[in-house]
């Protein structure tokens, strides 16, 4: 059925490339709004640029590098009877905006989570496909699109109620040994919320993105290789490593980008655990924000500016936010391009 | 979702005054003198939406039904979203009225100079701490100033035993509780911060956010209930009197805060209202004025007036007669202003605390309203 349907579609393809004057009514339709759908992504992505920048200019002006290399935030003195003026740009006094600590918090929570994510999805979906029989995974992996359909507010309520005070009551004390060998794990676990926290939840996050990811295109790695491996007296783990492994390993790079970049703009889970102060944390426990949850968490506050220093600053927190991701996905298509060298047919849809 | 609600509410109101068969004319209408200001039940059926500062919002909800029982035609609608929304929404129009924590700035009411503060109630802040056995502490804003910097990380540190002489103080590590995000009390906390202590003054300031110090341990919370929930052992929390109940059920120890003149006080009715009576001796005619580390051997140190922003030219003389009429009672002794409604916030009366001559300022201000 869907084969015939593809085949339709093929030939509908063929017939336009043909000739125009045989086009139907339909089939101009079709091309005028296909036309116009396809120009829409592209289009929206421009124009919430190019507003985000516009909107971010004055504070670009007025902070100039020093809102990359600034651990300083606040939005001054809201109820000052004077405001100050820097390059043309007016602010209220004391207003400073210097985000590092956010651009660390973010990399910080996404990269760790990554790191748990990648190898429980990629291992347990091995398991999945390679040894667990097939009806017991089938049930199993329901389990797994389910997980990557709950809310993330969900998440966040369960972190902060349930997890959050379970780990530091029962596993970050554990942890705190580790403080021996890497001084950031070292001194008071806290009470739930902080960095850690925001990691392990984010983790739980995107391990069914990753999972499901991969699962797809382990249906994809020939059965004959396999059976080619398995025939020339591999063992089960010998297979994974020298046939299914390499065939998709371009897909779980693209897979983990996936993850990562679902990690970076996580915000409402994020906000509620990571206990959203403005602090480089003192340890791995401490808490922090990150830029989404600093910008959901502060807009009230910048509303309250009016010369509208506070709230430009955080459009340009955003229009970052939107270079970071972009700049991971790009840096994942080069990734995967250098390493599939053009020959693997999967991992190219980022 | 929210106009829905205020059309509902609207449609209620209108609903009641065809059940009073049209008697609605307006009832205490005084001329001549300049104040107080005209007030009473409009002719039509007014709908004042407030939008704002989540501190206020338990207050103003108190409000709805006496006023509406007293002024059929006038419904409050209010609804929370921050003070930052109560100030852009009154800017914008979204609402009628923007219920917020600190005043608007001079330089904010010359941009918009239709705004106007006014004041409605007083509130204060208390500095809790979670130490079981010690029901009380004696506390300043340098050594709080200090906890806060992580120079004074144990509760028995010399710098608190000095104050506390007689208490066994014991060596639990100080956890200091801090809002997330951007919040009025952490205005008003730092404030004080910043009025005590001059490192914090010239280092991490004072503003709705700040960049706290590193402080091992230190913990955070969303809101004052939510201060009140994370206050574990060890713990000390700056909290809006609001939640000041909550406090106590909680088993959580106030501290007493020394002022500008030394002495050691817990926010009470009576010493907000001698931090009020003596930061409110007179006042700017745009109202806007700060109450934090006033002189007066009474004056609690952590105080502020709760305002709500209104737009003094409104677009019906109606709208206009319904918000004068709302905010009189609101500050009124024998209307809004009862210990009855203020007593659950722990808010202060106006009347009760303001000199005389500030009240009519006020008033003078709300007759300012016309339409």
């Amino acid at each position: 059925m869907i084969s015939a349907r593809a085949d339709k579609v093929d030939a509908g393809r063929a017939d336009h490339r043909l000739s125009n004057t045989e086009l139907t009514r339909a089939d101009r339709v079709l091309r005028a709004v296909s036309g116009v759908a396809s120009i829409v992504p592209t289009g929206i992505l421009v124009v919430i640029a190019a507003v985000m920048f516009v909107t971010a200019l004055p504070s670009i002006l007025f902070s100039g590098f020093s809102f990359f290399t600034g651990s300083v935030f606040n939005f001054g003195n809201l109820y000052a009877t004077t405001t100050i003026t820097h390059n043309g740009v007016q602010a209220p006094p004391h207003a400073v905006y210097g985000v590092l600590p956010l651009i660390a918090g973010t990399l910080a929570t996404s990269i760790i989570a990554l790191v748990l994510a990648v190898p429980i999805s990629v291992g347990g979906v091995l398991m999945l496909s390679e040894i667990i029989p097939r009806k017991i995974a089938d049930s199993m992996a329901v389990f797994l699109e389910l997980l990557a359909g709950i809310p993330s507010v969900v998440f966040g309520l369960w972190g902060v109620a349930v997890f959050g005070p379970f780990l530091s009551a029962h596993v970050f004390p554990a942890l705190t040994a580790i403080g021996h060998v890497i001084p950031f794990f070292k001194g008071p676990v806290g009470q739930g919320q902080g960095l850690l926290t925001a990691s392990l939840v984010l983790a739980v996050m995107i391990i069914p993105i990753v999972a499901s990811t991969t699962r797809e295109l382990l249906r994809r790695v020939p059965i004959l290789a396999k059976e080619g491996s398995l025939a020339l007296g591999m063992t089960r783990y010998e297979t994974v490593r020298v046939v299914t492994i390499p065939y998709i390993r371009t897909g779980i790079v693209a897979a983990s980008l996936l993850g990562w970049a679902r990690a970076l703009g996580e915000t409402i889970a994020v906000l509620l655990i990571i206990g959203d102060i403005y602090a480089v944390p003192s340890n791995v426990f401490g808490n922090t924000s990150t830029i989404a949850a600093w910008i959901a968490s502060t807009l009230d506050g910048a509303f309250g500016d009016t010369t509208g220093a506070g709230i430009h600053a955080l459009a340009e927190l955003g229009l970052l936010l939107l270079a970071i991701s972009l700049l991971t996905n790009f840096a994942g298509r080069l990734v995967v391009r250098k390493v599939s060298g053009g020959v693997l047919p999967v991992g190219r849809g980022v | 979702m929210r106009t829905g609600l205020i059309g509902g509410i609207a449609l209620i109101g209108t609903l009641a005054v065809v059940a009073c068969g049209g008697s609605s004319s307006p009832t205490a209408t005084s001329s001549g003198t300049p104040k107080p200001a005209t007030t009473g039940n409009p002719t039509t059926a007014v709908s004042l939406s407030e939008s704002g500062s989540s501190l206020l919002l338990p207050f103003l909800q108190e409000l709805v039904a006496p006023l509406t029982a007293k002024y059929p035609n006038i419904t409050l609608a209010p609804s929370g979203g921050g003070s930052g929304k109560g100030i852009t929404d009154a800017i914008a129009g979204n609402s009628l009225f923007g219920g917020t924590d600190a005043y608007l700035s001079p330089s904010q009411l010359s941009a918009n100079p239709t705004l106007a503060n006014i004041p409605i109630a007083v509130s204060a802040q208390g500095v809790w701490f979670n130490l079981p056995g010690i029901t009380s502490l004696k506390l300043t804003g340098d050594v709080i100033a200090k906890i806060y910097s992580g120079t004074i990380t144990k509760w028995n540190d010399p710098a608190i035993a000095a104050l506390n002489s007689g208490v066994t103080l014991p060596a639990t590590t100080i956890v200091p509780l801090v809002r997330q995000g951007s919040s009025g009390d952490t205005f008003l906390f730092t404030s004080f911060l910043s009025a005590t202590n001059s490192t914090w003054s010239s280092g991490p300031g004072f503003g709705t956010t700040v960049t706290w110090p590193k402080v091992a341990g230190e913990g955070s919370a969303a809101s004052n209930p939510g201060m009140v929930a994370a206050c574990h052992t060890g713990c000390i929390a700056y909290i809006g009197v609001s939640a000041t109940t909550a406090a106590q059920t909680a088993k959580l120890g106030e501290a007493m805060l020394a002022n500008k003149a030394g002495t050691y006080l817990t926010p009470t009715p009576a010493s907000i209202a001698a931090a009020v009576t003596a930061g409110a001796a007179s006042i700017p005619s745009n109202l806007a004025l700060s109450l934090i580390y006033q002189d007066g051997a009474q004056s609690y140190p952590i105080v502020n007036f709760e305002y709500l922003v209104v737009n003094t030219t409104q677009t019906s003389s109606d709208n206009a007669l319904a918000i004068r009429t709302f905010l009189e009672w609101t500050i009124d002794p024998n209307g809004g202003s009862t210990a009855a409604f203020l007593g659950k916030e722990n808010f202060v009366g106006l009347q009760a605390s303001v000199p005389a001559s500030v009240f009519s300022a006020i008033q003078a201000k709300i007759a300012t309203i016309t339409g």
